[in-house]
């Protein structure tokens, strides 16, 4: 995930980063272990490792310089699907 | 933040003599009493560390229904396949709040006993009757936009925050409590929140250290079940309005609502009504609003949003 966070360019002044990072990590997991969210659309069902899952999961952690996009795009890849 | 003694209490009778103290207060997840802590509006001189007490299950009762152990996290209560089969206003209402961080810590007791977000409860520069009793309300005259309009009075018009009690209000849930004398009881969850009146720094049916050991699901109900939360962005926010609802075939069933009062907002006459729309709901419920210029698009908002969700309960039974 850091090495992806790099790459995608997830930061820009840095603060938030080891956040997004933690998070990001701990968010695949809960979505592996089937821990539902927000926007999951069936609660009986397992999560969907969708990116609109991943943006809920990550909405707690603010990013004041708005490197959101790249930030979606880094755990995407290490979720295995490409942005 | 200003000093204070901490202790783990070892069984729920223990914690409830320790905290009948003046000055001492439980802490479980502490996601809103540190806040509050470190901005000095919460001053106890005095902590009661319930974590280490086994009240973390979710259990069966012998009535088809389902204890909650206080200590039970947000997100586990969400994610229990008990909930989410048989209660799912519940999941949908806890995942509606917070975030995925705060839910992990956060626990039903706690969740129910949050503070408002009033910005004047906030702001220690400014009057709160909530906050110092006797010293006004600035919210009144103020800016109100987020605040309630319906069950405040002259000395508060604050709402509760909590979205999972809004789903335990149309649940029927019963708080389950031990008090320092080793007693218990069962409260209503009606009757568990009180409404502001003279005391708005008086928010619940708790006496001095009398602590929440779970709350309590009467068997499920059934029903289409929808959370609807309508707020600033679309996660991690505040409701300005949310509608907990269970929807029957026959087009009878419950509505509570969130981000408009005091404390979650239910009329059982008033959803005797559901079979004729939401404006015959919604019209009873805010029958003795009142608004505010800035906040009586809350009313409107209300209906709408029951409005939406008995076209779409209408559509998908």
């Amino acid at each position: 995930m850091q090495a992806a966070f790099i790459k995608h360019d997830g930061y820009q002044c840095g603060y938030c980063t080891p956040g997004q990072i933690c998070s990001s990590v701990a968010m695949l997991k809960e979505v592996e272990a089937g821990v539902p969210s927000l926007v999951t659309d069936d609660l009986t069902a397992s999560p969907e490792a969708s990116l609109a899952e991943f943006r809920e999961r990550m909405s707690g952690n603010i990013c004041r310089c708005g490197a959101y996009s790249n930030i979606m795009e880094a755990i995407q890849e290490v979720a295995g699907r490409k942005a | 933040m200003r000093p204070f003694t901490y202790e783990r209490a070892r069984t729920p009778r223990e914690a409830a003599v320790a905290a009948r103290a003046e000055g001492a207060k439980f802490i479980a997840g502490g996601t809103n009493l540190l806040d509050l802590m470190k901005l000095e509006i919460e001053t106890p001189t005095h902590l009661v560390d319930v974590n280490g007490l086994a009240l973390d299950k979710i259990e069966p009762t012998g009535d088809g229904g389902l204890r909650i152990g206080a200590l039970v996290r947000n997100t586990d209560l969400a994610a229990d396949p008990r909930v989410r089969k048989n209660y799912l206003l519940l999941s949908r209402a806890l995942l509606a709040g917070a975030s995925g961080q705060l839910r992990n810590k956060a626990t039903t007791a706690g969740n129910l006993l949050q503070r408002t977000r009033c910005p004047y409860f906030y702001d220690p520069n400014q009057p709160c009757n909530k906050r110092q009793p006797g010293s006004g309300c600035s919210a009144i005259g103020g800016y109100t936009r987020s605040l309630a309009v319906v069950g405040g009075s002259e000395a508060c018009i604050a709402t509760h925050s909590s979205d999972m009690a809004v789903a335990m209000r149309a649940l029927d849930a019963k708080v389950e409590t031990v008090q320092p004398d080793g007693s218990e009881r069962a409260i209503p969850i009606a009757d568990f929140h009180r409404l502001p009146g003279d005391t708005p720094h008086l928010e619940t049916a708790l006496t001095p250290g009398e602590l929440i050991t779970s709350v309590v699901l009467p068997k499920p109900v059934g029903g289409k079940q929808v959370y609807l939360k309508v707020r600033d962005r679309a996660s991690y926010a505040f409701a300005l309005v949310s509608v907990g609802a269970i929807v029957h075939s026959d087009g009878t069933g419950r509505v509570a609502l969130g981000g408009v009062a005091p404390k979650p907002w239910r009329d059982e006459a008033a959803e005797a009504d559901l079979p004729r729309g939401a404006k015959a709901v919604t019209g009873r419920l805010f029958a003795e609003a009142q608004p505010t210029d800035e906040n009586a698009f809350k009313v409107q908002l209300a209906e709408r949003t029951l409005g939406a969700i008995l076209t779409e309960a209408r559509a998908n039974p």
